[in-house]
């Protein structure tokens, strides 16, 4: 549309005046030249044809008046007299000759050459003579004359006519011309101009015609229609920029804010403070009290900034719930902290919806620059990373966008990048750690663990990266990653001689949503010839309660393949009985926040005996994370927990190193701890 | 010449006191002082004539005449009559010639001088006539006039041409005598009464056509050209032209060159007829080119001269009529002989006018026909140097 209106503006600027100005001027100045032309034209050919009678008619006269007068002369044979009397006729140059013929037929006088050049006209009259007694006719006269004049004439007055014609014509152009441009072209320009003012800069204005003519009235038709629509760009203009809900500028003008900002600063080294705020589960305001009252709620919050900053403030809501205050100007970065406390505080003033109190919440992310910052254009991401770090650290407060928080934003923001490149690369490695049954040591299991080995920032944990994995929607290809070299690596374990030992793999909410995930399995183990009960898959209970239906699906067609079900991190989340119940489950992992404190700690061990007595009912195996010391091993081993997983028996590590040291138990008793980097298990 | 004029009067007052007739006035004859304002130019054939016959008069009658001449312009010719007329020495009669009603100022003025006038050749006509009223009624000192008979003239003429025509049996294809007339102008009473004269002869002679009447200005020249004119005309009508009846005689010579010029011999084939008794018409008759010359009406002068010395002597030509008319005559080859010379010389001293005065008791009764005139002639030589 735009590009379209644009393209038509340009050449078209002119054009209005000349092609309709021009258009008249074609269709009426070639009729009216042709009306004017044959019109005096016709005038011309029958006063012609008048003259022509008129001159027949003069010639006869001058013939009878000429007889008159020679009849005495001729007929007293004054001859010389008559020749006089014809002489005298010559000089009326119409007149080619004149003779003059006695009774007797002779030309007794002439005058006049006759000449044959041209062609004559002849007119003859009898001479007639009479005198008191007598009366006779003397003789003939005869003149010759031409109409040679007259067609000179007629035609140098054809001539003249086509020239006063084409000079009438012209002025008539010319003053057509002139008056279509004052009448016609002007108020058109007029108001063309003021169409184009108006899409220059939006604004409507007036076209400046005063006639009042139909122009006059079309002029003011117009300005009236500018204003309408004046009127209406200005409130589309508005609604653009602005919030319809709570009128506060929205995320359009957010921008234009900023460009305002970075030239309007006082001076260059003035803090800028932006707050970014985020209210606190205003979903379930939504949800609770409707969306009406959601709305309310933001128009109260709205309404409480409003009132809280300064005049030079600026106040924006760029949707749903989030705001942003801009303060212009801050003395340092503890006054503008300040500013965020006092902005928290005044949103945290209970507000009545439905007659409940309501105390509202909200996090701010705040980022201070210089005025002269070149990444002023910056500051709503850098204040919405230090409010996604409030937001996941500490919500309700306020969290300053500092070096380290800007560093770890940048870091994530690497490796989110990184992501098809380290799949690409193979940077992603599978760690083992191995579960031992605690009475006689043996190595009856791995659990598969994930590493990525960063070029710049070395081996990563997954506590860092599956969350980028999980956004980035890379979590299947990364669990068939896993899977393929877990099965690789049971491949390697029963070719080492270890068949019995089985890999646990972490399995992602998503896939145990994904009803295709079980056959894959299936035919990944087909692939490398190993037994699909070999196989261990670990579940926490966040994945089982968003889709439980799907979750329990997958599960049973998992189990039906052979592999186990083990529940992670047990006891930290819902630790839901029903869940243990409901769901297909063959072993419970304690979660090593319980065994940090054993065997120091009653309650964890009350706890610790209470799961072991349950999943001892329940019939599902259980096993303990975290086992860090002899002490931890020794009081499992009492409380009837049997399997264990930690650091006091291995780390996790490369396969090969697993096999060494597989085999070097195999062989002789004494426990190697590989030398490889130590991690901490976060995901364990 | 003064002196041989005084012995010329010596000698007729002695003839004409040893003459018994004669001496009606010789007795108390007293000298008489007439002037006469001439309208014509110096060098005019008829007026120098008339200039002339009235002086030859004059010096037989014992009557002095001072001819004044206006040189043919109207206004000279009054402004000399008007000054005859203020004059102290008055003289005793004013002759005048009312040309153009040109002399009617000079004649009342005279009138209420007192001087006798005389009108001579061209009387009063028309409104003037009917205003001023016969001689010596309202104007008392209006004697009367002198005048020529040209209508008489002009028939005489044409009756010579007709007759002529008939002898030799001119006549065209259609039978008829073809005339041509060639006439001074339409205008002046002279040429009027000469041109009705050809028109009462040829209105008698049921054979005879005048094919046109044309009028040549009294000039030689234009007469030969309209005389061209005609001949060519008639040729193409297939007219024998028969004769030229001309009012003049240099119109009557003009027409005998374009008949020559035409081929035609004049006096054989054709015949031509003038007025005038001018010397070279005499001339043209002797040759026989010329059939006649009608006219001597130039003697005029002459005959004044023996009327106002007649009135001065007690013998009153209003006796009659104080309205003289005088008949031309015409001179033929067979009448040529005795006028020629007289002509010629103009020796009209040769003339004895005292014969021509009106006889006792016969007041106003005068011959002046050409006879008269040849029988009052002396014999050249007598009174030739």
């Amino acid at each position: 549309m735009m590009p379209d209106a644009d393209g038509m503006n340009g050449p078209a600027k002119p054009a209005p005046s000349r092609s309709v100005v021009r258009a008249m001027i074609w269709a009426t100045v070639p009729v009216l030249l042709l009306v004017q032309l044959l019109a005096s034209a016709g005038v011309e050919v029958s006063s012609f044809w008048s003259q022509i009678r008129q001159l027949d008619a003069r010639i006869a006269r001058v013939a009878e008046s000429r007889a008159q007068l020679i009849a005495e002369p001729l007929w007293k044979m004054r001859y010389d007299r008559v020749t006089g009397v014809l002489n005298e006729i010559m000089h009326d140059e119409t007149i080619a000759a004149a003779t003059v013929y006695d009774d007797t037929g002779v030309a007794i006088a002439r005058a006049g050459a006759s000449s044959s050049g041209q062609a004559l006209t002849e007119v003859s009259r009898p001479v007639n003579y009479s005198n008191g007694n007598m009366a006779v006719q003397a003789g003939r006269i005869v003149i010759a004359y031409s109409y040679a004049t007259l067609y000179a004439d007629t035609g140098s007055r054809l001539g003249l006519l086509l020239i006063v014609g084409l000079l009438a014509t012209l002025a008539t152009m010319i003053a057509m011309r002139i008056s279509a441009n004052v009448f016609i072209g002007k108020p058109l320009a007029a108001m063309m101009s003021a169409i184009q003012r108006s899409k220059q800069d939006g604004r409507a204005y007036p076209a400046d015609v005063k006639s009042s003519n139909e122009f006059g009235q079309l002029a003011s038709a117009f300005n009236a229609m500018q204003l309408t629509t004046s009127g209406a760009l200005d409130r589309l203009g508005h609604m653009a920029s602005h919030d319809p809900l709570t009128g506060l500028p929205n995320r359009r003008s957010l921008s234009e804010r900023l460009v305002t900002l970075s030239g309007d600063a006082g001076s260059p080294d003035a803090l800028i403070a932006f707050s970014f705020i985020d209210l606190d589960d205003f979903k379930g305001i939504n949800d609770t009290f409707g969306h009406d009252a959601g709305d309310k709620f933001l128009v109260h919050i709205s309404e409480r900034l409003r009132a809280t900053v300064e005049p030079e403030d600026w106040v924006a809501r760029l949707g749903g719930d989030e705001f942003v205050v801009i303060r212009p100007e801050v003395s340092n970065e503890a006054a503008a902290m300040a500013f965020a406390r006092q902005l928290l505080e005044a949103i945290s003033a209970p507000i009545l919806l439905h007659d409940k109190q309501v105390v509202p919440r909200a996090s701010i992310g705040l980022a201070v620059r210089c005025a002269d910052d070149p990444e002023l254009s910056h500051l709503p991401a850098l204040a919405d990373i230090a409010l996604y770090h409030a937001k996941s650290k500490a919500p309700g407060t306020v969290a300053v966008l500092d070096e380290a928080l800007q560093r770890h934003y940048r870091r994530r923001r690497d490796l989110e990048l990184a992501i098809p490149t380290g799949f690409a690369e193979q940077q992603f490695e599978v760690w083992y750690q191995s579960q031992v049954d605690m009475m006689s040591e043996e190595v009856i299991g791995l659990e598969a663990l994930i590493r990525w080995r960063h070029c710049e920032y070395g081996v990563i944990g997954p506590g860092e990266f599956l969350p980028l994995i999980e956004r980035s929607g890379n979590n299947a290809r990364l669990t068939r990653y896993v899977l393929t070299d877990a099965c690789r690596a049971l491949q390697q374990l029963a070719a080492a001689g270890k068949p019995h030992i089985r890999i646990a793999l972490n399995l992602p909410p998503s896939e145990l949503a994904d009803h295709s995930f079980a056959a894959e399995l299936r035919d990944t183990c087909n692939r490398f010839d190993v037994e699909a009960s070999s196989l261990e898959l670990e579940i926490t209970e966040g994945s089982l309660i968003n889709n439980i239906a799907s979750a329990s699906d997958t599960l049973r067609r998992l189990r039906r393949l052979g592999a186990t079900i083990a529940l992670d991190d047990f006891g930290t989340g819902y630790s839901s009985l029903a869940h243990l119940r409901r769901f297909p489950l063959d072993k419970v992992k304690i979660d090593k926040a319980f065994i940090r404190e054993i065997p120091d700690s009653a309650e964890d061990k009350a706890i610790v005996g209470v799961i072991a007595s349950l999943a001892g009912t329940l019939g599902l195996t259980l096993i303990a994370e975290g086992i860090e010391r002899a002490e931890q091993a020794q009081a499992m081993r009492e409380m009837g927990v049997r399997l264990g997983q930690g650091f006091l028996y291995h780390k996790p590590q490369p396969l090969d190193a697993v096999l060494r040291g597989l085999a070097e138990t195999g062989s002789g008793d004494d426990r190697v701890l590989a030398d490889c980097p130590s991690i901490a298990p976060e995901f364990a | 010449m003064t002196v041989l004029s005084r012995i010329l009067l010596a000698a007729s007052m002695a003839f004409g006191v040893l003459v018994p007739a004669g001496p009606v006035v010789a007795a108390d004859a007293k000298p008489l002082n007439i002037v006469f304002v001439n309208p014509g130019k110096t060098g005019e054939v008829y007026w120098d004539m008339v200039s002339q016959t009235m002086q030859a008069a004059g010096r037989k009658l014992d009557a002095h005449v001072e001819v004044l001449t206006s040189e043919r312009n109207y206004r000279t010719m009054q402004e000399l009559g008007l000054g005859v007329v203020a004059r102290t020495d008055k003289p005793d009669f004013l002759i005048l010639s009312n040309e153009e009603s040109a002399a009617i100022p000079i004649l009342e003025a005279a009138e209420a001088a007192g001087i006798k006038t005389l009108l001579l050749s061209n009387t009063l006509i028309g409104e003037d006539a009917t205003r001023l009223g016969p001689p010596r009624a309202k104007l008392k000192n209006w004697l009367g006039d002198i005048t020529t008979d040209l209508t008489t003239a002009g028939a005489r003429m044409a009756n010579a041409l007709i007759g002529a025509a008939r002898n030799e049996k001119w006549q065209s294809p259609d039978g008829k005598i073809h005339l041509l007339g060639i006439g001074g102008d339409e205008i002046t009473p002279a040429s009027i009464a000469r041109n009705a004269g050809l028109q009462l002869a040829v209105a008698a002679a049921p054979d005879v056509v005048v094919d046109r009447m044309l009028f040549a200005n009294w000039t030689q020249s234009e007469a030969e050209q309209v005389a061209a004119n005609y001949l060519g005309w008639a040729q193409r009508k297939g007219i024998r032209p028969a004769g030229i009846w001309a009012g003049n005689d240099p119109m009557a010579l003009g027409a005998l060159k374009a008949v020559a010029a035409a081929g035609i011999t004049p006096g054989q084939d054709l015949q031509i007829v003038g007025l005038n008794w001018s010397e070279d018409a005499l001339r043209e008759i002797k040759a026989g080119r010329l059939l006649l010359t009608d006219g001597g009406h130039f003697l005029l002068g002459g005959w004044s001269i023996v009327l106002l010395r007649d009135y001065a002597d007690g013998c009153d030509f209003a006796a009659s009529s104080p309205h003289i008319e005088v008949k031309t005559s015409a001179i033929t080859r067979d009448n040529l002989g005795s006028v020629a010379a007289l002509i010629k010389s103009r020796a009209f001293d040769r003339i004895d006018f005292a014969r021509i005065r009106a006889k006792p008791g016969r007041c106003g009764q005068y011959d002046f026909s050409v006879d008269m005139l040849i029988s009052s002639l002396s014999p050249p030589s007598s009174a030739g140097e």
